[in-house]
């Protein structure tokens, strides 16, 4: 594969850049839940 | 600002006391949202890697184009999507916060996305133009739109009630979708190194066999992802505002309630 370098860097910090989001989201979400009754949960 | 409520001890329940099992943003939906996107994922980087053949012209940077056009789908549908939600917003029989989260959510999202698509781009653009950065005409208006969307996220930042934040940003967010038309058509009102429409033309499909698949999969990975990160993130915000409101009075119930045993 040409060009091998440029190809597996888009794809690695596209791949880590919206997982580090995710775990970002869900640990500040976590955080969060824990500190507030199910009243303020309407999703549960 | 809205009245905070205070929580008496007979309809709610001290921070806490918060139910096992309810301390995330996820739900079944979610979760089933969550698996499949990783599938897709997971799918985007063996075809788009692997199986998807080199292009005649571009070699193997064509696969950097999976990513990059999977980015900036995301990118667009998410500012769409903060225009739409900042208007439901505005609009009197729709008002809610809900919607100005929905917006903020979907925006953040957006600058992630867009970030990705001017990385990959430039990637992609030292492979074929021989630089990393042209002052083209999309490229440019993509930069700026980029921007745009920065200056909105710092706007949501800037102090006051949730409904003054929600009601300036989305008059921001109604001004800053009008980019996406001229970001878009922007190869065709200016002559530049961009290229034009990558899978179709107005009379046919230009793309053809597993390239075309791979480039499906990756708007299906990329569409689901967005739809699973709007619902934590805007989840996420909708905590945090509860907290803002009702936060000391939760402290100080906790406060009491330990004082009592």
């Amino acid at each position: 594969m040409e060009d091998l370098g440029f190809i597996l860097a888009t794809y690695l910090i596209t791949f880590g850049s919206v997982a580090t989001m995710a775990a970002f989201i869900v640990r500040r979400g976590r955080r969060l839940a824990a500190q507030l009754p199910a009243e303020d949960k309407p999703w549960i | 600002m809205p009245t905070p409520k205070s929580p008496t001890p007979e309809t709610s329940t001290p921070a806490s006391a918060a139910p096992a099992g309810g301390a995330s943003t996820g739900t079944a939906f979610t979760r089933a949202i969550g698996l499949a996107t990783i599938i897709g994922m997971g799918a985007l980087a063996v075809f788009g890697l692997f199986i998807s053949p080199a292009d005649v012209r571009q070699s193997d940077s064509v696969r950097i184009l999976y990513i990059h056009v999977g980015t900036v789908w995301v990118a667009y549908v998410a500012f769409a999507v903060t225009a739409l939600s900042s208007a439901a917003y505005l609009w009197k029989r729709t008002t809610s916060l809900t919607w100005d989260r929905f917006a903020g959510a979907s925006a953040e999202i957006g600058v992630l996305f867009m970030a990705l698509t001017l990385l990959a781009g430039s990637l992609w653009g030292r492979l074929s133009w021989g630089k990393f950065w042209v002052w083209d005409a999309r490229v440019t208006s993509t930069a700026f739109m980029f921007i745009t969307y920065i200056g909105y996220l710092a706007v949501r930042g800037l102090g006051g009630s949730h409904q003054q934040r929600a009601r300036r940003s989305a008059v921001v967010a109604l001004l800053a979708v009008l980019e996406i038309p001229l970001v878009h058509f922007s190869v065709k009102l200016w002559r530049g190194l961009h290229q034009d429409s990558s899978v179709a033309d107005r009379t046919h499909v230009t793309l053809h066999g597993l390239m075309l698949f791979s480039l499906f999969v990756a708007l299906v990975a990329f569409s689901l992802l967005y739809v699973w990160l709007l619902m934590h993130r805007q989840r996420v915000l909708a905590m945090q505002d509860a907290l803002d409101d009702k936060g000391l009075d939760y402290a100080l119930q906790q406060r009491r309630s330990e004082g009592d045993a």
